[in-house]
């Protein structure tokens, strides 16, 4: 117990040897220069502190050896080195002590040198292999790599294709080559089967008694839940599709197909096929990104009563809602013109604007949605709002507008939404509509809940109990 | 110096010192003192010690961007307060049908505690009759001919669990996320994160019906520790909803605005002085309930909708009731309010009276809300506005499948106990799968099986729709951040669309 403490210690002490090494190897150097010569007295002092903590970071760090949590081959090395680092401080504080100049001469490169390759080993142990050249972009698509469709579930080898890649993405980062967390490993047939230092965590057949699902499935606030918290988990349907593999026998050739399967099993299956991404996109927020709007323009905009802000605290695209300012002048019309890059999401409701508005709208190429409800948007209107090729979204409930003036969008190939509710599109359009925009759903509204006798009766028992 | 004089200054002195609390000779004391010490680091530039004057600069109930863009931009909260019979209304069990009038088997009941029912109750089966509806292939009961017809638009959640068994305490962990009094309601958390999208009217809105307020009191809409301009704005819903709307004779709109103005300054300055954010919420609320004397006439006077609203409603103008209420959330919503939230009282079916019985006033309170219901989603979807307009229906608990012995003797009427291990509630529109079912209970609809959720889920799935994460949506409090969810709550990702 008290040794854990201890060797936890070793990542802050290992800085003190590498820091007052490196200046008892500066002074010593600068200390033949005559200005600087009096830095020699400094020097035997240097060396010893630098030995005694490269000592003390030795017995810490042997300390956290015994983990087993590291890569073994790396650890042996840095050990070694570090052992040496502790030796040749020594040995340099010796020498400067009896003023062996030429021998200290060696032992500040030997040091310089050691002490930069230790330290490299130091951070291969805590970071990973090649975290050195690592980006944070890198890293992130690391901890939210999508794991990718599968052509045909049942035709899949369940580890091979199913199992290993959830492997790869939740748990490789702590239980693969790099680091071995609990000395386990989970990147092969061999290491998975064998288990970490407390023994197995699969036991094939057996939920029960396989720890390594037991900890996936323990509530997330418990410590011992896995993955950690804060790291990408297991989806619901990863989870089913673990215990169906453990409890099949955590085979490691067969293919889907070749194990009985419940319901639920064969949904989560066939999930696998389909993309996950496609679905978690929004078609009404474009992939890239966008320069940030002017903040005078925004806040000129707000002056107006004008909601107006980012869909999101991580975008620029812009989302407005005008349901206080139907009236628009020519400030207004220009600020929106401005925001014609970021602009994707605008609602009008109710909106009473002049032509040039309209034609200001039909500036703003990038929108997705509109909402142009109660407004006294026109065909002719509409005929500017052709140029809106984005657009996926457009509500024109309860407006004057007409099949005819309607059809002037019929190019714009993305509308996907289209509200006609008390419009001048009557039922008998309805399907001119409908072909013009095959891809679009088409609410025409008019729906009515018909009046029922009971709605009003009330059930008493006197009348009701014969 | 006259005596006088000198009596006045020792008084004000006085006053002076009564002001100044523990609190406030700690908070000048540290910042002064790190102030001086910072000031001699930055060679006197004060620039950290100055006052942050943004609170007031920006108005709290400003739009603001979520974590990430959601589906949803509001939420209408249908909340059956005294907690609907699941057995009657969409969770059909028809092997408790065969244990009708038996005795309740011991192995529900040990270890168990019930509201009322003591000793061994009887059980008793499903008191409507049950059948699948639109392509979802949803049960849905014979007491809501409506629903029923919109069964597609709807995503189940079949395996709710809660662990209070009393009125209050469940609904304020269905609102506030603790069954306890003085956490913030799920509206003014959202309003908090979201800010309203419509300044001239208050971000979150709270309508009742059934007689009667939640048993939890108005601290299921309180804003708890947040600052009170996020708390939920109660409307009545007979008469004017909003009183003393109309300027007083003799004043016109310039003087209250003057004098508003006044009164607003007056308060910059103590916000300025005290730094204390409820003096900012006060500011915002008068400037707010001035703005609102334009806009709520007209947004809440529902007899400005058109004939055929009304009918597909079944509002009764003038008199306070559900469905008034339903239209009215429609009209809200649609003007930019960010949160809904409606209470109906009166479905607690224990049997002990006419009113609250299971086959009695249970039906009678279907037939009052299941058709302004059905219209909302309809209304809604023609609008195009029932994507972004999460609507939530349910209760604070479920109701036994065995029927209510309140103290070991016989009900007057058939009713059901409070039930916490199971019920169901529904979630439409806002991003939510259509036609959807999550969670099965088992075959006498007594314990959830699969898919169980909490109130912190539900919690976590309309944050979620809303764009937030609800582990980050924080407010600082006590020295440490408070969240809706506590330390719980999962992102029901099963009925998201």
């Amino acid at each position: 117990m008290i040794t854990s403490i201890i060797s936890h210690f070793h990542p802050v002490l290992v800085h003190l040897p590498i820091g007052i090494l490196l200046l008892a190897v500066l002074f010593h150097w600068l200390s033949t220069k005559e200005k600087y010569a009096a830095l020699a007295a400094a020097i035997p002092i240097a060396y010893l502190a630098g030995s005694i903590t490269a000592i003390l970071s030795c017995i810490t760090g042997y300390l956290l050896s015994g983990t087993g949590e590291y890569d073994e081959t790396t650890l042996n090395l840095h050990q070694w080195m570090g052992i040496l680092v502790a030796f040749s401080s020594a040995a340099g504080y010796l020498f400067a002590c009896n003023n062996n100049a030429l021998q200290l001469k060696w032992v500040s490169f030997l040091l310089l040198g050691l002490l930069t390759v230790t330290g490299h080993l130091g951070g291969t142990l805590t970071h990973g292999e090649g975290y050195l050249w690592k980006t944070e972009s890198a890293d992130k698509k690391d901890s939210t790599a999508v794991i990718k469709p599968i052509a045909n579930a049942q035709e899949a080898v369940v580890y091979k294709e199913i199992i290993q890649p959830m492997l790869e993405t939740k748990c490789y980062k702590c239980h693969a080559a790099t680091k071995q967390k609990g000395g386990l490993r989970l990147d092969a047939e061999s290491w998975i089967l064998k288990g970490g230092k407390n023994g197995k965590v699969i036991v094939p057949g057996s939920i029960d008694s396989s720890k390594a699902y037991q900890r996936i499935i323990l509530d997330p606030i418990e410590e011992k839940h896995m993955p950690p918290k804060g790291k990408p988990q297991l989806t619901e349907q990863e989870r089913l599709l673990m215990q169906w593999w453990i409890s099949t026998g955590a085979d490691f050739s067969k293919k889907s197909k070749d194990f009985t399967q419940t319901a639920a099993i064969k949904t989560a299956l066939s999930a696998l096929e389909k993309s996950e991404s496609v679905a978690t996109k929004r078609a009404d927020i474009p992939q890239e990104e966008v320069t940030k709007a002017s903040e005078t323009i925004l806040e000129s905009l707000r002056k107006n009563s004008v909601t107006v802000f980012e869909i999101s605290a991580n975008s620029n695209w812009l989302s407005a809602n005008f349901v206080n300012c139907t009236k628009w002048n020519r400030e207004i019309e220009k600020n929106i013109s401005s925001l014609k890059e970021q602009l994707i999401w605008l609602k009008i409701p109710g909106a009473q604007l002049q032509e040039s508005s309209w034609k200001t709208i039909a500036g703003l190429t990038n929108l997705r949605r509109l909402s142009a409800e109660h407004s006294n948007i026109t065909d002719k209107d509409l005929e500017h709002l052709s140029s809106l090729n984005q657009l996926q979204y457009l509500n024109l409930v309860d407006t004057k507008i007409t099949a005819k003036g309607l059809m002037q969008l019929k190019a714009n190939s993305n509308l996907t939404n289209l509200f006609l509710s008390r419009t001048g599109i009557g039922a008998q359009d309805f399907n001119t509509v409908k072909l013009k925009f095959p891809k679009a759903v088409i609410d025409t509204g008019g729906y009515n809940v018909p009046f029922i006798a009971t709605d009003t009766q009330q059930l008493h028992p006197k009348t009701d109990m014969k | 110096m006259s005596r006088d004089h000198q009596r006045i200054i020792q008084e004000a002195n006085a006053h002076y010192m009564q002001q100044q609390t523990r609190r406030h000779f700690f908070r000048e004391c540290a910042t002064g003192m790190g102030a001086m010490a910072l000031g001699s680091f930055l060679g006197g530039c004060n620039w950290l010690a100055s006052k942050d004057p943004s609170l007031l600069q920006t108005n709290p109930l400003m739009a603001h961007a979520p974590h990430f863009a959601g589906k949803a931009k509001s939420v209408i909260y249908l909340h059956m307060a005294g907690a609907p019979s699941q057995l009657e209304l969409f969770d059909f069990k028809p092997d408790l049908m065969k244990l009708d009038g038996q005795d309740c088997p011991q192995s529900l009941l040990e270890g168990k505690k019930f509201a009322f029912i003591r000793g061994v109750p009887k059980m008793m089966g499903p008191q409507a009759s049950f059948k699948q509806h639109g392509q979802s292939g949803a049960w849905i009961s014979e007491h809501l001919p409506h629903l029923s017809t919109v069964a597609d638009e709807l995503s189940f959640l079949k395996a709710v669990q809660t662990d209070q068994f009393n009125h209050g305490p469940a609904q304020l962990l269905m609102h506030t996320g603790v069954p306890r009094l003085g956490r913030p309601s799920m509206g003014s958390w959202v309003t908090y994160g979201l800010g309203s999208e419509n300044n001239n009217l208050p971000g979150f809105v709270v309508l009742t019906s059934g007689g009667k307020n939640p048993d939890a009191g108005k601290s299921v809409w309180g804003n708890g520790f947040l600052p009170s301009v996020y708390q939920g704005v109660q409307c009545r819903t007979e008469g004017d909803p909003v009183l003393f709307l109309k300027d007083p004779a003799g004043m016109d709109r310039d003087l209250r605005k003057a004098s508003i103005d006044a009164i607003n300054e007056a308060n910059k300055l103590t916000y300025e002085e005290f730094q204390d954010p409820e003096t900012v919420s006060r500011i915002a609320q008068y400037e707010m309930a001035y703005r609102m004397q334009i806009e709520v006439p007209e947004t809440m006077n529902i007899n400005n909708e058109p004939a055929y609203i009304h009918e597909m409603y079944g509002t009764k103008p003038g008199q306070a009731c559900f469905a008034n209420n339903v239209l009215l959330a429609r009209k809200l919503v649609e003007k930019g309010v960010r949160f809904v939230q409606l209470f109906d009282w009166g479905w607690d079916s224990h049997g002990t009276e006419e009113n609250l019985a299971i086959d009695f006033g249970f039906v009678n309170k279907c037939r009052a809300t299941d058709k302004p219901i059905t219209a909302l989603l309809l209304d809604l979807k023609q609008r195009g506005l029932l994507d972004e307009t999460l609507v939530v229906w349910g209760g604070e608990f479920g109701r036994t499948p065995m029927l209510e012995n309140r103290d070991g003797k016989k009900n007057p009427f058939k009713g059901r106990d409070h039930h916490t291990e199971a019920f169901t509630m529904w979630l439409a529109g806002g991003g939510i799968k259509r036609g959807f079912s999550f969670g099965e209970t088992d075959e006498i609809g007594y314990s959830a099986i699969s898919g169980k959720v909490t109130a912190h889920d539900i919690q976590a799935t309309i944050l979620h729709q809303l764009g937030f994460d609800h582990e980050k949506l924080v407010y600082q409090y006590q020295g440490r951040p408070f969240r809706l969810t506590d330390v719980h709550g999962k992102v029901i990702n099963e009925i998201v669309a």
